[in-house]
Order: structure tokens, then sequence, then C-alpha cells
């Protein structure tokens, strides 16, 4: 069953098929969760808060977007509404944001981990979306409803704080 | 012609690095590169950053959230179905009560047999035999 498919018939009030949805979508959602969170906790909360407003705001699903896309607004409300309420984590011990590929060491991964943890959510979010998802400035732009501006901004600022935090520790 | 900072300069070659459109031209940004000892710095470390991003990727690690997501759905979705078919039931009667408070008007025998029809028509909707006799029932001891 195809995401067009699952999300017509659970218009039509077919509520197993929320679950295809839900069980394509899970793990990413989650990884997005966590990147700004950086609680894994909470992103688990925030994932399953985004899902049940998705099921109750189905029936005004644009066909037009993709669903990972609408949902990733819901999802993002969920999380800036989480961050408001608690307390910012302390660093971290062990990696839960990362993987790295062969050849990289597990310090280095916590090293940028720990940096990523010292920036906003916001700039958290736009780097990982960036940098690990791949989009481009446009579609950054359409995913977190901001000027293209904005965006690169963003992105430099974010950047910058990373280099300063983490680029002197590694040339040492 | 705008005036081209290290800031530009660099927002610029983090576009280029990025595959977007840069706001200077390459010519432009190689001048000011080649005489700024600030910004080759700075784009030694920012090709270092993009290096190290580029070696990770997002953990998707394993996660079962659909036995949540449903106990909350099933819930809210019949929560939202029982109230409606008794509401309706409910305003039935009510009219029906009103029609038959009003003065100088007979409706006949059939009329008289419209809260029955309800009934049954409640016990046809909740799928319930109101005459069925549960076996199942057993008395304390």
């Amino acid at each position: 069953m195809d995401d067009a498919e699952a999300i017509k018939r659970c218009q039509q009030g077919e509520q197993e098929c929320f679950r295809h949805l839900v069980e394509r979508y899970q793990k990413r959602a989650v990884a997005h969760a966590t990147a700004i969170l950086f609680n894994r906790d909470d992103a688990d909360d925030a994932v399953q808060e985004a899902f049940i407003d998705a099921f109750k705001a189905i029936g005004t699903f644009d066909t037009a977007r993709t669903f990972y896309q609408w949902f990733y607004v819901l999802l993002r409300n969920r999380c800036y509404k989480l961050t408001a309420k608690r307390r910012p984590t302390e660093s971290l011990d062990e990696s839960m944001l990362l993987t790295s590929q062969s050849g990289i060491s597990g310090e280095t991964t916590l090293g940028l981990e720990n940096a990523l943890h010292s920036l906003t959510a916001e700039e958290r979010e736009i780097v990982c979306l960036k940098y690990f998802d791949g989009l481009s400035y446009d579609e950054l732009a359409t995913h977190l409803q901001i000027p293209r501006g904005t965006v690169m901004s963003r992105l430099f600022n974010a950047r910058r704080r990373l280099q300063r935090k983490l680029v002197p520790e590694r040339e040492v | 012609m705008k005036e081209i900072t290290c800031e530009d300069v660099l927002m610029s070659q983090m576009a280029a690095a990025d595959c977007e459109q840069p706001e200077f031209s390459r010519q432009q940004l190689s001048t000011h590169i080649a005489a700024c000892a600030n910004c080759q710095h700075e784009l030694k470390q920012s090709e270092a950053l993009d290096q190290l991003l580029a070696g990770h990727t997002l953990s998707e690690s394993r996660v079962d959230l659909w036995p949540a997501i449903e106990n909350r759905i099933t819930k809210r979705t019949s929560a939202a179905f029982h109230w409606r078919p008794f509401a309706l039931i409910g305003l039935l009667l009510v009219i029906y009560k009103l029609l038959e408070m009003l003065p100088a008007r007979d409706l006949g025998m059939a009329f008289k047999l419209v809260p029955l029809v309800i009934v049954v028509l409640l016990f046809v909707f909740i799928k319930e035999n109101p005459f069925r006799i549960n076996t199942e029932l057993v008395l304390e001891r």
C-alpha cells in the first residue's frame, strides 16, 4: 500500500491503514525529534503526540504534499512545545543521535554530538536536515516555513558555532 | 557593485559547497580569499567540519510506537462514536414529547407507537437482544 492510498483509506475511517504510516515513518520521526530535543524519551513522546495530531487532522491532508512533509510540521510543533517545558540536558556521555561511518572513532562522534548539543534546537534542526538528510536550501525553507535567506543565515551561524566548538579541539 | 565582506565570502563559499548558487561570482570570491588570511583559516575549518559531518548519519534506532498510538486512537474513536446515536435518540424523544404536548391535535394510535419504535431502533443499533437470557451469569456462593 502506498502513502496516498493509506491516507485516502484513513480519511474514509479505516483506522488500521494509519498503522502503515506510523510504521513507515516512526524511525525517521524519532531521529528528527531526537535532533531537536536531544532526549530519546522526549522524542518518543513528541512523535507519539504528533502521530495522534496527524490522525485527528488527516481529513485536512492535502494530497499534493508528501505525508512526511505535512507530518513534519506537526512533529516540530510538538518538539518545540516540549523544549519550552523541559530543562536542557547536560553534556552527553554516550552517542544517541549519530551513527558514524567506518574509520571514525566513537570519541569523535561523541565530540560532534556534544558540539551539536551546544547549539540551539533550531540550529541543530537545520544542521541535521541539511547535512544528514541532504535537503536543499529551498527544501529547508519549505520544511521549516522560513525564507531562503533565513535558511542561509541560520545555517551559517550554526556552522560557525560548531566550528568554534569542534575544530580547534580537533586541531590540538 | 556591493563591497564584499568576509561574512559574504564565507556564506557564499558555504552555499557553493552545499551545491547552491552563491551570491557572488567565483572570481570575486577567489580574489578576496587570496588576499584574506582570516577567510583562508575559516575555510579550512569549514572544510574540516564538512568532512566530519559527511562521515555521520542520523541514527534510526528500533522503535515501535504503534501499540501506544493505536490504543489512544481507539479510545478516541470509540468515545466519539458512542455519544452521537444516543444524543439523536434523546432528541427524537424530546421532539416526540413536544408534539404530544401540542393541544387539540390527535395524531392517532400510530403516533403513540413512536417511542416503542425508537427503543427498538436503539436495541438494533447497540446489537443487543433485551429478551436474551444470559446463561453465563453465575450466582455468587
